[in-house]
């Protein structure tokens, strides 16, 4: 489904990620692990077109995605969460939920203006989809609470969520678990598989927790400094000599 | 302690929470058509200033309370909207017709400016749009064959149909004479409320919101920056040549410094200390820069003389206000007011911290 041929990318004289090549297959919860600083962050955020890549391609089933804009990701049907939350704060989870949709609507600026029978129509089905995430997370008695003032695991609930008011086919997760409590890491690998199962969501997360990864990953990618060190279950992964070393080598 | 039962999703969309919501409103825009016909000509024409400051400042809420774009050059827009609507009217095209081609103009200009944004932001998009300000004035200036150069323009009346809407009625049995042209501002505020309002609380609203919250995030939902930010200059603009076509036919006759730097620091008063994000701020904010002139009155009986004579007191006091607000309450009036209603709402269970933002965690994985 999600093809990197070659990625590479560089910081000045830092490759953050080299020659960097995998396949997410339709269906995966694919995980990359590595030490800080292996370049996990830099490979979601090529794949959001943050970064340009110097060197090779990313497909998206037929389509080369190597050179859209980082708005037209999103109507690839490719949506994510950040490492350290970036929600609007200032706005309330709902308002969070609704801002997602963006590029499901259907109004230009006359009929918003004049807010007629579409726009108005168009809310309401926004809601509806608000509503069915805020029911699938739990998510009820924060509805109207504005986000920067929730906790911080509830915030990166709030910010999957919002991720899945897109409808994406395939969801970037960048650390879901961090700064989370070990009950609701728990949740989270519940969620994960809920929303990748029921919702037929194909999950690439960066993870450290290999319990959770252990737990709910298909499929495991191991990096160190830009570079792929193996692909496996797991198990495999987890027991290569490799990535043993790159993680003690730190 | 008020409930709103809420009984479908159409309650959180209208504008109005419910019956007795709409009923304070109803009866605020009754009052404002009946004023007139019990204020003097001073209260009136207060009131019509207050009006079109309110256009403006709606126009500039958009910009910087909803996008987060700051802009310093807003009397531009004023001027823009100004010169074009009366250059029009000299050449008789009906006003009905040329206040809507100042507002294009005006929105064509401010697209332009929006390019500008989309490269800088904060401080270096304050001294861009500056800059922008001295550049309309420079050339409104020198442009002699058209503008009149430093003698200026004079403002032909607004008619419709033949019909002096800047002469004022006598009412049947009342002393008092009525201007129409406070109906004129009153009617095209609400219009322009009316349909800001349902922008807002549509998709491009939340896409000024989001690029305004989180430029980032605003991309991963497909938001696109750039036209975003444009549309939102653009928007702001038109609305602020309104306010300044409507102003030119207060002032009479114009002139190159008409407006200047201290109206963009006016307007952007205005916002701010209304409230920045939303849009009853900005009736505050009009209130408040409507009655300041007052208050700054009263202040001068109370100063040395010298210092009152030394001049550069208003831009002082302004920016202190400014400054003031931004660090004391930088949701302005309308953020004091919520939190006065809620506390009256959850009386003896109000919390001081419901309104405390949590530490935000580390931003240094942002991308910039
Ligand atoms: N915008 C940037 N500018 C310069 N260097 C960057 C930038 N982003 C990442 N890097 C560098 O690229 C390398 C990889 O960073 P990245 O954030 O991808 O690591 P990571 O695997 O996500 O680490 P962590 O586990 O700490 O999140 C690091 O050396 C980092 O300093
Ligand atoms: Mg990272």
């Amino acid at each position: 489904m999600l093809i990197a041929d070659n990625l590479t990318c560089s910081f000045g004289g830092v490759k953050a990620v080299d020659q960097l090549s995998f396949v997410v297959n339709h269906g995966d919860i694919f995980s990359i692990i590595g030490p800080n600083g292996a370049g996990k962050t830099t490979v979601l955020n090529l794949f959001s077109r943050f970064y340009n890549a110097d060197k090779g391609e990313i497909w998206l089933e037929d389509d080369n995605i190597t050179k859209i804009s980082a708005s037209a990701v999103a109507k690839k049907g490719i949506a994510r969460t950040f490492q350290n939350v970036e929600l609007f704060e200032r706005e309330t989870v709902l308002q969070n939920l609704l801002i997602a949709q963006h590029i499901h609507r259907t109004t230009n600026l006359v009929t918003e203006c004049l807010f007629v029978g579409l726009a108005r129509r168009q809310e309401i089905r926004f809601r509806e989809t608000a509503e069915h995430v805020i029911d699938l997370l739990h998510l009820e008695q924060y509805r109207d609470a504005v986000t920067g003032s929730l906790p911080f695991g509830v915030r990166k609930l709030v910010e999957i969520g919002r991720a899945l008011c897109l409808r994406p086919r395939l969801l970037l997760m960048d650390e879901p678990s961090s700064g989370l409590n070990p009950e609701e890491t728990e949740d989270l690998g519940h969620w994960i598989e809920d929303i990748n199962q029921d919702l037929d969501v194909t999950i690439v997360m960066v993870e450290h927790d290999m319990s959770l990864i252990g737990r709910v990953a298909s499929r495991v990618l191991a990096m160190a400094d830009g570079r792929l060190l193996t692909i496996g279950t797991p198990k495999e992964v987890e027991n290569h000599p490799e990535v043993i070393e790159a993680y003690l080598g730190c | 302690m008020r409930f709103v039962l809420k009984t479908s999703y159409n309650r959180d969309i209208d504008v109005f929470r419910d019956r007795v919501h709409f009923f304070w409103y109803f009866l605020l825009v009754l009052v404002m058509l009946i004023a007139p016909l019990f204020a003097g000509t001073y209260f009136q024409s207060q009131l019509t200033l207050l009006f079109i400051s309110a256009i403006a400042g709606t126009g500039l809420m958009v910009l910087v309370g909803y996008t987060g774009l700051v802009s310093l050059g807003h009397a531009a827009f004023l001027l823009l909207g100004a010169y074009v609507h009366t250059l029009l009217l000299k050449y008789h095209i009906p006003f009905v017709v040329s206040l809507p081609l100042a507002a294009i103009a005006c929105g064509v200009f401010g697209m332009i400016v929006g390019l500008a944004a989309l490269r800088t932001t904060g401080v270096y998009l304050a001294i861009a749009t500056l800059a922008f300000a001295m550049i309309v004035e420079q050339v409104i200036k020198n442009w002699k064959s058209l503008t009149g150069g430093n003698n200026g323009l004079k403002v032909s009346d607004p008619t419709i149909f033949g019909f002096d809407l800047q002469s004022d009625v006598r009412v049947f049995g009342l002393d008092s004479e009525v201007s129409i042209f406070y109906y004129v501002c009153f009617v095209i505020l609400v219009l322009v409320l009316f349909l800001i309002v349902n922008l807002l609380r549509a998709p491009t609203g939340r896409s000024f919101i989001a690029v305004r919250d989180s430029e980032i995030s605003a991309q991963a939902m497909g938001v696109n920056l750039t036209a975003a930010k444009i549309r939102s200059f653009s928007l702001s603009a038109a609305l602020t040549g309104i306010a300044g076509g409507l102003m030119a036919h207060q002032i009479g006759h114009l002139f190159p410094d008409s407006f200047t730097i201290v109206d963009s620091i006016k307007l952007l008063m205005l916002v701010v200390v209304g409230g920045l994000g939303s849009v009853h701020g900005v009736i505050f904010g009009a209130i408040f820069l409507i009655l300041l002139p007052e208050a700054i009155s009263v202040l001068k009986g109370w100063l040395p003389q010298a210092m009152v004579y030394r001049g550069g007191l208003e831009p002082l006091i302004f920016g202190s206000i400014l400054i003031l607000f931004l660090v004391f309450e930088p949701f302005g009036i309308y953020g004091r007011w919520q939190k006065i209603l809620l506390y009256f709402n959850q009386f003896p269970l109000y919390r001081k911290k419901t309104f405390k933002r949590q530490r935000s965690f580390l931003r240094t994985e942002r991308v910039h």
